[in-house]
């Protein structure tokens, strides 16, 4: 590795010394319109990153000082901006485009295919490198938020190194075990972005909801991407078959250009800190009151204690935990190229450090692009290598079966009145406040302990690279083919310390490590006709895919360290030490084709076709094919030529696309054999497979259209889509008494509608002065289908915190709906609770009852989501802000229902803690039921008198389990980023080396307007959970950060 | 250029080529077997495992119910001591045999189907039985004739319909296991933990099962048949040699794959024995120590109720140089509660610290006539101590076990001795040997020989589980003679399932004796001498004319233990409600305590009330209530309600239309 660096530095030295050799000279030309073909008065032409600019003349005429290497920018209003790089020549011609033509534009759609946007029948967005950057994350994905109708971005945490999860128009798929989240192509190859658990809570506590996990698209650089493009819909993807339902995010990565070396360098500088922590009470400390009111502290953890006076010290134990993060994220990139071919090489480092002490996530990054042409054949490479290093630590409970509690629900539960800073003993063992009276197994770790002394990593080395070669036949004939290759090993390492709170096995130590080895090699032939017929264009595209797709996951631990200090499983005793290895393998082979016929620029339609063969369905099914046709009509081409309209399409689409199965779904497997009194036990596993299994299949359609205002100044894009996913294959938890756990299904179905509109313009574009500015809204509504008879609610289960559930409900029900346990209301005549009624309270237990069957409680997906995005302009000022806004889409807050159940929440400080009072109507009798509890008092519940404290305490029990007090309908406005950029190029005024200087300051999430009480409503409880998911479910995390970057960017 | 066409040709011949079948035909897992290939002598050891742990928790969770235990963990001490039952006692015994066990049955039936190995049929129709019975003796309700094949939403039986399967199931094994295999079917003693191939025993197994569910019935005067559960007996299990128990381990520290618990050991050790939650009541602590007032202490007691050293001193080296051997006393959760209820909370009873050090607990105790008595205490108990104004300040000395706490209230409740016992799989103690099954507090103890606690008879790691026993025979032929009024019949039964259950325990204890006893002495035959004094002692009925139900009762409580059978009996005689036939109050003493907080759970307002009583648990709260939520409900509407709790099940009704007229 260290090799490459250095040849990186010789070349980029290299580079610098050839470009000092330019010299500076007179260019001239005439600069052309694209509309009419003729010249252009007034242009702009400036020298980029120099004070050195002139206008065109009357003729269209230009003449300026410049050097070779140097890029001339030409620009004028209503206009793309044509920027060309000074070569040889003195003499220049150029033709600028229209944006009232920009129609012409190409973009890229599925298998890398060009076209021209007005030939789309379906919705595609595309982002440029400028857009990305405007806001870098080292997660590409987090930087789409707000900017793409019918995406939505979930950020899994706050913590170093967190992923993201990404869904365009919905889910499609029920179960946890499905993906929802699009197909990553790069450069022309499947790049997986799955968010790995290697590991399993039964050997080291690792499971979605307890630590931290990356999702793997962050393994790419995002200062490599040139661009970006959204393939929404089925009928955009259908050429990806079984893999498309979800949408395809298709990225381009950057090439050398013709012309001199260039070189790019940046560095960026930011700190980050945690936009906002749960609140905890100091009134009252720790212990809490037995029914007959006798006070005890012992052991007890819980704030439900006596009143604090003024000379009892408290500690702010939440908010000194948190320290502020850095981030180091260095750049640099070298490209070049000739007529013939071209390469590109970067490299990068991107170090963090998180706002939980001892966390934090370094990313180092290379990447060689090179292309090459030989005549008619084009041969491209691409070449990317990664390191990826998480330090992370348990956040919630780890290891099963007893204690071993993470340090984030350790962190919002300790007493306010220990300091949580105290957590060693001078001989190195963990300070325990309840040491002697609270065995070890059942204590709960201190966050410091759990931090400093515990080691939890997660390392990931990917390498991923393609070849293809283009062979252009005739004008009008070419092949393709491509050879794929995506590798990475992730090494997760799990370190609990001797003396921490687990069984007592586990005291003296434990080790687990975990190894995860993803391969995937794919192969692509495509051939491309393409032939004029007078008015009719049409096009023919035949193609083959395979994929091999082999993930093995082994998974070492033991514990108990023979020898203090030394943590090695060599330092284990064979009997103590354990191996499990897993495998799955899955192929697909693919064949399609598309048509498509096109009269005059006015009229487009294109059929696909695909028949996949996947190896995870049983042979009677493992064939299907997937149609899709789309077309578009450009109306404004049939009518007089207007300015107010100068640009309409309408378009729409159909399409069938699917999934096949998870890997090995098709049998039941059995369980590792156990040996017992000499006998040789098997058993079946918890998971029963299904051997008819059939591919899921979507059907959807959408239709839209694309309008110009007043010369491309005002654009809209309006869709509406509707999608139906059958034959949901779904590995649900559902009933025991089944004999599983979890049995696969294939049966029910996902609808999906929604509408997107995207409006963007250039209200302001002067020659000082500009103002873009691009506002977006979407909505989508999810709801379960038909659905297995006798099932009321399809739960993920990894997404189940506090009292709510993440579940989809059958029938026409919320897709990312969530269940609780509400207070029942006063029942009318026939039984029905009355919406808004008064609570039952229940006479035996004298508090509000609860409804126990689990009922629908809300509704996570938003009404609407939207964002709006501005870039001014300055002279050499850039100032860009994108705000980003919600509206409803419930949250519920598990965290502040965790401190309510702790007695940590100041809800709890109600009426200094002396009297609650429980009104509503007697749940037996319907009378009216008012009851005041005092602390000082004692009271008749059942057949036992129940101290008045200890009843205040059962009164915020009882609050805790209503869901509906935690879960808020959440509106937001949040400031994602807010940039401004200075140009210093000016600055350097007579030199050839430099040839741009520019400086950034970036703010992150500043501001969040929002009616959400807890931390941050933009969550995920356990990222990564397929189904539904967890967004929505706030439980306990690393608080969502907001930063601060400085960064300045230099060009060679 | 030609060359490349003939390039990209084979391409795509070589890629059309690799479609075949062969290339897709991979979607077997290489590294686990599936179900299909399972043999059945692997699978009936994975079923009788999990089937015994399943029971286990069971076993153990019932008898929280019961009275047999007093329990921390508040789970079961809404069971032992609140009655405020919680459901979060409802998930492991539903999970561990419908998830672990019962499809393994179905899939093992079916395999042995195939190859005619029938006495595999038989054993799964075995298992189907006590699985299935246990889940109706706990549930009342739930999956049966769709249950355990995969179907994710199966609807709900009722109770008569389990029970009428499960005797049918019993019935065809008998005829399996009278059957010759065909040629080829694996010998049953190649996968046969429990009873090593023995046939007969197997279907002495089923006799002896047939029986104990018949007599289940025993509130119903229409299917109730002494006769037909007579000639069970005669055809089960006939001394203590036809004991059907599976031996248990302690060499290994594999863990399972669905609870995380240690594989070979004993089922109810896994749950009553494993942590340090679990006391001995005092109510089956009476009953070992003074049964009917007789003053006479059971010659089981030591080996049931555990001991902890006291006295300790240690030498220079830090190891036990003397010490005291102190046994428990029962936690009184039922009786007036006076310890519990100075603390405050049902579950207040405190786990005892290793002193490595000399420590001093200063105790502030306001009231005086608290003071005075505590003082009285550690002076009889010998203890070092100074007092100052409010203050008592007591020495532990080093190897002393007690209660790291200043509150006085705990001080004692080292008297209170887990029923914990150590296995190599959870000991925490690298140097503890696999003979050594005594718990210690932790390494330090260990390391100077402290013994935290000797353990009970039916719940060390290393206990046989007892699936079905000579001496419960012996007490179900002496309640059906009682009920029929035969007195001298009743009575042999009686003292024979007495004498049974001694000499079982005599005979385990007499094999452990050598390894284990050498640390444990609760782990040495009875004295003999005892025995006898305790058999022609007035704790026993010394005669068929004294006999009571309850004599019969008492004895079979203490003779099962740690077994769900005791809270069925209890409930086929309504407790301690005394209104089954003429024969009074059967369990004296047996009643809501003054901890008592489960007036929602239990709504019967008086001891005749069947709703007054545990009558049954909530399905699991998550994995059958929610998950199947439609199908549950619709059988019983109830199923969700907060007192499902006291709810009878079918055979715990007198007829069918008491039954139903719950489910409605």
């Amino acid at each position: 590795m260290r090799k490459l660096l250095y040849l990186t530095c010789l070349s980029i030295g290299l580079l610098l010394s050839f470009a000092c050799l330019a010299q500076e000279r007179t260019i001239t030309g005439r600069v052309m319109s694209n509309v009419d073909n003729k010249p252009m008065t007034g242009v702009s032409v400036t020298v980029k990153g120099k004070d050195v600019a002139t206008q065109t003349n009357a003729n269209g005429n230009f003449s300026i000082i410049a050097s070779t290497g140097q890029i001339l920018q030409f620009s004028y209003v209503g206009y793309t901006i044509n920027e060309t790089t000074i070569g040889s020549s003195n003499s220049l011609e150029i033709t600028l485009t229209s944006l009232q033509t920009q129609l012409g534009e190409v973009v890229v759609t599925a298998l890398g295919i060009k076209k021209e946007r007005k030939a789309l029948g379906y919705s595609v967005t595309d982002l440029s490198a400028q857009e990305l950057m405007k806001n870098k994350n080292t997660n590409v994905i987090n930087s789409l938020a707000g900017k793409v109708p019918g995406v939505n971005i979930t950020q899994f945490s706050g913590s170093a190194g967190a992923g993201a999860s990404i869904t365009i128009r919905g889910g499609n798929s029920t179960s946890e075990s499905r993906q929802n989240q699009p197909l990553f192509v790069i450069d022309g190859i499947i790049y997986d972005n799955s968010t790995s658990v290697p590991g399993n809570t039964g050997t080291d506590g690792l499971s979605r909801s307890n630590t931290t996990y990356s999702n793997r698209i962050m393994d790419v650089n995002p200062e490599d991407v040139e661009s970006l493009s959204v393939l929404k819909g089925a009928a955009a993807a259908a050429l990806y078959g079984s893999r498309a339902a979800d949408g395809v995010v298709i990225i381009t990565t950057k090439k050398g250009a013709a012309g001199a070396v260039t070189v790019n360098f940046n560095s960026k500088m930011s700190t980050s800190w945690a936009n906002k922590l749960p609140e905890a009470q100091t009134g009252f400390g720790r212990g809490s009151y037995a029914t007959n009111g006798v006070f005890s502290d012992l052991n007890s953890y819980d704030s439900w204690g006596q009143k604090l006076t003024g000379s009892d010290p408290t500690y702010d134990n939440i908010g000194e935990f948190f320290q502020n993060g850095v981030i180091y994220d260095n750049n640099i990139n070298v490209s070049g190229g000739t007529n013939n071919g071209s390469f590109y090489l970067s490299g990068s480092n991107f170090k963090q450090t998180g706002i939980v002490p001892k966390t934090g996530y370094e990313k180092t990054t290379f990447r060689l692009n090179g292309e090459q042409k030989y005549g008619r054949l084009t041969l491209t490479a691409n070449l990317a290598y990664s390191i990826a290093d998480i330090e992370r630590t348990l956040t919630t409970a780890g290891l099963y079966g007893g204690g071993g509690n993470g340090a984030m629900g350790a962190t919002y539960s300790w007493p306010q009145t220990l300091d949580m800073k105290n957590y060693i003993n001078p001989d190195g063992t963990q300070y325990r406040p309840f040491a002697g009276t609270l065995p070890l197994e059942n204590d709960k770790d201190n966050p410091y302990w759990i931090i400093n002394q515990d080691e939890l990593t997660s390392k990931t080395k990917r390498i991923t690279g393609g070849i293809s070669a283009n062979y252009k036949i005739t004008s009008w004939w070419d092949v393709t083919a491509r050879l794929g290759y995506d590798q990475y090993t992730t090494s997760d390492y799990t370190y609990i310390a001797p003396g921490s709170a687990v069984p007592p096995l586990y005291q003296n130590g434990r080790l687990s490590k975990d190894l995860l080895d993803y391969t995937f090699l794919t192969t692509t032939v495509l051939s491309n006709f393409h032939k004029k017929f007078k008015d009719f264009d049409t096009h023919l595209m035949l193609g083959t895919t395979s994929e091999d797709t082999k993930t093995s996951v082994q998974n070492h631990w033991g514990y108990n360290f023979i020898t203090a200090g030394t943590i090695s499983f060599n330092n284990i005793n064979t009997s103590n030490k354990f191996f499990t290895d897993g495998t799955s393998q899955k192929r697909l082979v693919g064949a399609y084709g598309e048509v498509g016929i096109s009269y005059k620029n006015i009229a487009f339609i294109t059929a696909t076709g695909r028949n996949d063969w996947s190896s995870t369905l049983p042979i009677e099914n493992w064939s299907y094919f997937y149609p899709s046709v789309s077309g578009s009509l450009v109306f404004t081409e049939l009518l007089p030529r207007s300015t107010i309209l100068s640009f309409g399409k309408v378009r729409a689409s159909w399409a069938q696309v699917g999934k096949d199965a998870n890997v090995y779904a098709t049998n039941t497997y059995v369980n590792p054999p156990y040996i017992i009194g000499g006998f040789t036990a098997v058993g079946n596993q918890w998971a029963a497979g299904n051997p008819i299994i059939k591919p899921e299949i979507q059907s959807s359609w959408e239709v839209g259209g694309e309008f110009r205002f007043l010369n491309g100044r005002i654009n809209l894009d309006y869709t509406y889509y509707n999608s139906q996913t059958k034959n949901q294959i779904a590995q649900p938890r559902l009933a025991q008494s089944g004999g599983f756990i979890f049995s696969s299904l294939n049966t029910g179905s996902v609808i999906n509608k929604g509408m997107e509109i995207a409006l963007s313009g250039k209200v302001i574009s002067k020659k000082d002065f500009g103002w873009d500015a691009t506002l977006n809204y979407s909505y989508n509504k999810g709801r379960l289908g038909t659905f297995l008879p006798g099932v009321a609610y399809f739960y993920p289960t990894d997404a189940q915190f506090g009292t709510v559930k993440a579940a989809s409900i059958p029938n026409g029900g919320f897709f990312l709906g969530m269940t609780g346990s509400p207070y029942l209301r006063e029942l009318d005549s026939k039984g029905v609770e009355i919406p808004n009624g008064r609570y039952q309270v229940d006479p035996t237990t004298g508090l509000y009852k609860v409804n126990a069957n689990n009922p629908v409680v809300g509704n996570r997906e938003p009404d609407f989501i939207g964002g709006f995005n501005n870039t001014f302009r300055y002279k050499k000022f850039v100032l860009s802000f994108l705000l980003d806004i919600r509206k409803g889409g419930d949250v519920y807050n598990g965290t502040e229902y965790a401190m309510v159940v702790n007695g940590l929440s100041k809800l709890t400080l109600q009426d200094d803690r002396q009297t609650v009072t429980v009104s509503g109507v007697n749940s037996v009798t319907g009378a009216e039921f008012t009851q005041t509890y005092n602390a000082n008092q004692s009271y008749t519940i059942g057949s036992t008198t129940v101290a008045g404290t200890n009843m205040i305490q059962r009164y915020w029990a009882n609050y805790a389990a209503n869901s509906y007090y935690f879960i808020t309908s959440v509106n937001w406005l949040k400031l994602r980023s807010l940039s401004l950029t200075y140009d210093f190029t000016g600055f350097f005024k007579n030199q050839n080396v430099i040839k741009g200087i520019s400086a950034m300051a970036v703010g992150t999430n500043l501001f969040t307007w929002t009616n959400y009480k807890g931390m941050d409503p933009e969550v995920s409880a356990a990222g990564g959970t397929g189904g539904s998911g967890s967004t929505g479910i706030d439980y306990l995390g690393v608080p969502a950060v907001t930063s601060f970057t400085f960064g300045i960017n230099i060009t060679f | 250029m030609k060359s490349l066409k003939y390039i990209t040709l084979g391409c795509l011949l070589i890629l059309g080529s690799a479609s075949c079948k062969k290339y897709l035909d991979i979607n077997t897992d290489p590294n686990n077997p599936n179900n299909q290939s399972v043999l059945v002598q692997n699978r009936l050891p994975w079923i009788e495992h999990y089937y015994m742990y399943s029971s286990g928790v069971t076993n153990f969770r019932t008898s929280c119910q019961a009275g047999i235990f007093y329990a921390i963990a508040a789970a079961q001490n809404t069971f032992s001591t609140s009655w405020q039952c919680s459901n979060a006692n409802s998930t492991t015994p539903y999970q561990t045999w419908f998830v672990a066990t019962s499809s393994n049955v179905v899939d093992m039936y079916n395999t042995a189907q195939k190859q005619g190995a029938y006495h595999y049929m038989a054993a799964a129709n075995v298992f189907h039985a006590l699985g299935f019975m246990q889940m109706l003796d706990v549930y009342g309700e739930m999956p049966y004739t769709e249950a355990a094949t995969g179907n994710p939403s199966p609807k709900p039986d009722d109770g008569k319909t389990i029970f009428n399967g499960c005797m049918a199931k019993l019935n065809e094994a008998i005829s399996l296991f009278s059957k010759t295999q065909e040629t080829g079917a694996p010998a049953l003693s190649a996968g046969d933990l429990i009873n090593k191939g023995n046939i007969n025993k197997w279907i002495k197994l089923c006799w002896g099962l047939k029986a104990r569910y018949m007599l289940k019935l025993s509130k119903k005067s229409d299917l109730y048949n002494a006769d037909s559960i007579l000639y069970c007996l005669s055809q089960g299990p006939q001394s203590i040699a036809d004991n059907i128990v599976e031996p248990s381990f302690n060499n290994s520290t594999v863990t399972d794959y669905l609870i995380g618990d240690p594989v070979v050991t004993n089922g109810n050790w896994n749950y009553a024995g494993y942590g340090s939650n679990q006391r001995i009541s005092q109510f089956y602590y009476n009953l070992l120590t003074n049964m009917k007032n007789a003053g006479v202490t059971d010659p089981r007691m030591t080996k049931i109720v555990p001991a902890y050293m006291s006295n300790v001193k240690l030498d220079a080296s830090g190891k036990v140089n003397s010490y005291t051997w102190t046994r428990s006393i029962g936690v009184d959760s039922y009786g007036p509660a006076t310890r519990l209820l100075k603390a405050g909370s049902p579950t207040s009873i405190t786990t005892p610290t290793y002193a490595t050090a000399n420590a001093n607990i200063k105790y502030t105790i306001a009231n005086a006539t608290d003071r005075a008595a505590f003082i009285a205490a550690i002076t009889a108990a010998g203890k070092t101590f100074t007092t100052s104004g409010n203050d008592v300040t007591v020495t532990y000395p080093a190897g002393s076990m007690y209660i790291n706490s200043t509150n006085y209230v705990l001080a004692g409740d080292t008297i209170y001795v887990n029923m914990r016992s150590n296995s190599l799989a959870t000991s925490g103690n690298a140097a503890q040997p696999a003979t050594d099954v005594n718990w210690y507090v932790n390494a330090a103890a260990y390391s100077a020989g402290v013994v935290g606690s000797t353990g009970s008879f039916q719940i060390r790691p290393v206990s046989d589980y007892e699936i079905l026993t000579y001496h419960e025979m012996c007490f179900i032929k002496a309640e059906v003679y009682m009920r029929k009024s035969d007195n001298v019949n009743a009575y042999t039964a009686y003292r024979a399932g007495i004498q049974a259950h001694l000499d079982m325990m005599q005979a385990k204890l007499t094999e452990w004796q050598g390894s284990y006893g050498t640390t444990n002495p609760d782990m040495k035959p009875m004295n003999q001498s005892d025995i006898t004094a305790y058999l022609s002692s007035n704790a026993v009925a010394q005669s068929a004319g004294a006999l009571t139900m309850s004599d019969i009762m008492m004895q079979k409580y203490v003779a099962m233990g740690c077994s769900i059978e005791n809270w069925n009996d209890m409930r086929r005689f309504n407790f301690s409600a005394g209104n089954i036939g003429g024969y009074g109050v059967v369990y004296p003493g047996y009643d809501r305590g003054p901890l008592f907080t489960g007036t929602a759970q239990l709504t019967g307002a008086s001891k005749t009330d069947p709703k007054y009583w545990m009558r049954r648990w909530a399905l699991p709260p998550v994995y059958e209530i929610q998950y199947n939520s439609i199908n549950t409900l619709a059988l019983n509407p109830h199923a969700t309600d907060v007192n499902i709790w006291c709810m009878p099940i079918w055979w715990d009704c007198a007829t069918d239309d008491e039954y139903y007229g719950y489910l409605k």
